[in-house]
């Protein structure tokens, strides 16, 4: 019972420690517990990967991935590449490659039926490259934060009159081209605003929120003092860091194009979590979170995992 | 391989529709889930990550130091079967057990666990809820969340008893 109650109170004074270090993140007023943090500075992108799981260094560049590639395939060490081999041509021709090319098809044939969808898309500007490196970004005239996905959704419903709804494939084909469109550029999600801010702050929160049936936060797995780099049966879960740069990616295990906020509700489901809608605004802070966490590495779309 | 192809065909046919006769973009289920419309509503009496549905408002269950109640009457045979069930104990998510195949590498190695000399209340204790040790536990707390029944504990229980 003293056991009991003390745990009570350490989860309150660790919620009113994190309401007052966060400025808008409210504690819960009920028993939530959260896996212990890891120190993560948000302005240095994907640099604070060197204090977390300390595999940069054999994911940041060609270079490195081309003097490292012996490990593909070594169940000790391939995690250290976190994936990033299977980004762009690093491997063989996959499906990824064709449905950027019918996103290409898509924006092409929707805009010549509509020239404003293409603008919708680019805020005003025709040329998108660059474009993507933004997002998650925060709309002063929406008045929300928003994804490709969400921007596609909005500019299809506001010059097309159509639905394209977040997480469905002609969606994911069309984010896949805008996103191609930077392919090679460093993301640059914007720290320096405010809102970005807040929700990187409520998504940060939710990485280490333990939730589900199984009790598991998403740092259960990729933080270095949860399984990341260890095996879990036949997988070794990796560092959060870069993820964000390949996705919407091609999906081997499902056969499909799988964006990062369906990479949520996936997760979710393994971990008996209840998978959230793409587009819910806790899946919208997980991924600014998550791709503040990969500011400085250039999109590498498209990829597989 | 036939899925696939499928796709790879549907992805033409939508190609060809659309540049051709400017069908309108038919209304598609998120991709992956339609396969799996029969679980709307998975795992919805567990905490989630929502700001406004129910579940997000779910407290954790807070960490149970649980009894054994009377002899342990495990079957290690069944408790074996449960531990391997990724539906069930999936304990080799985690743990080296004994024969079991592909386990993980972050718990400690439980393959010789009969020979820890530890008691059977102590050992049901800790697989009901490992938090009631350590409160940071990454293991699930399988009595407190409902994760495994008490008969289905105990023979987990028996199983480790009888691992040397």
């Amino acid at each position: 019972m003293c056991e009991k109650k003390h745990l009570y109170a350490s989860a309150l004074a660790i919620g009113a420690l994190l309401a007052f270090g966060m400025g808008g993140v409210m504690a819960e007023s009920f028993y939530r517990e959260y896996v212990p943090r890891v120190d993560i500075d948000p302005a240095k992108g994907v640099e604070g990967d060197i204090q977390f799981s300390g595999t940069l260094q054999y994911w940041k560049d060609e270079k490195a991935l081309e003097k490292h590639k012996g490990w593909i395939g070594d169940h000790a060490n391939e995690w250290k590449l976190n994936r990033k081999f299977m980004d762009l041509d690093r491997i063989p021709f996959h499906e990824g490659h064709l449905a950027l090319e019918e996103g290409e098809a898509l924006v092409k044939s929707l805009g010549k039926e509509e020239p404003g969808f293409k603008t919708c898309l680019g805020e005003g500007k025709s040329e998108l490259k660059g474009a993507a490196t933004k997002y998650p970004k925060y709309d002063d005239k929406l008045g929300r934060i928003m994804t490709i996905e969400s921007r596609v959704e909005y500019c299809a419903k506001a010059t097309l009159r159509r639905e394209m709804k977040q997480g469905s494939p002609t969606n994911n084909a069309i984010t896949m081209y805008v996103k191609a469109q930077s392919t090679g550029l460093p993301l640059q999600v914007d720290i320096q605003s405010k809102p970005v801010m807040e929700a990187y702050r409520r998504g940060e929160n939710l990485f280490y929120m333990r939730v589900g049936q199984l009790n598991n936060a998403c740092a259960s797995c990729h933080t270095p003092q949860g399984i990341m780099g260890h095996k879990l049966r036949g997988e070794v879960p990796t560092s959060p860091f870069g993820d964000a740069a390949a996705f919407p990616a091609y999906r081997f295990p499902l056969a499909q194009i799988e964006s990062l906020q369906q990479r949520f509700d996936i997760c979710s489901r393994q971990s008996r979590i209840k998978p959230l809608k793409p587009g819910d605004p806790a899946y919208v802070d997980l991924e600014v979170f998550l791709t503040v966490l990969s500011n400085g590495y250039p999109i590498t779309v498209p990829a597989a995992r | 391989m036939e899925n696939r192809f499928l796709r790879r065909t549907g992805l033409l046919l939508m190609s060809v529709l659309v540049s051709a006769c400017q069908a309108p973009v038919h209304k598609e289920q998120p991709a992956g889930q339609a396969a799996r419309a029969a679980d709307a509503e998975p795992f919805s009496s567990w905490p989630c990550m929502s700001y406004t549905e129910a579940c997000g408002k779910i407290p954790t269950r807070a960490p149970v130091k649980k009894e054994l109640a009377g002899p342990l009457n495990g079957n290690p045979a069944r408790g074996k079967a449960i531990v391997q069930d990724r539906s069930k104990g999936n304990c080799l998510a985690c743990h080296v057990m004994k024969d079991g195949v592909q386990p993980g590498s972050r718990g400690p190695d439980l393959g010789k666990y009969g020979t820890w000399q530890r008691s059977d209340a102590e050992t049901y204790a800790l697989v009901y809820d490992m938090r009631s040790r350590n409160r940071d536990a990454l293991m699930p707390p399988f009595g407190t969340n409902d994760i495994l029944g008490d008969q289905e504990i105990r023979d987990v229980v028996a199983y480790l008893q009888s691992s040397r």
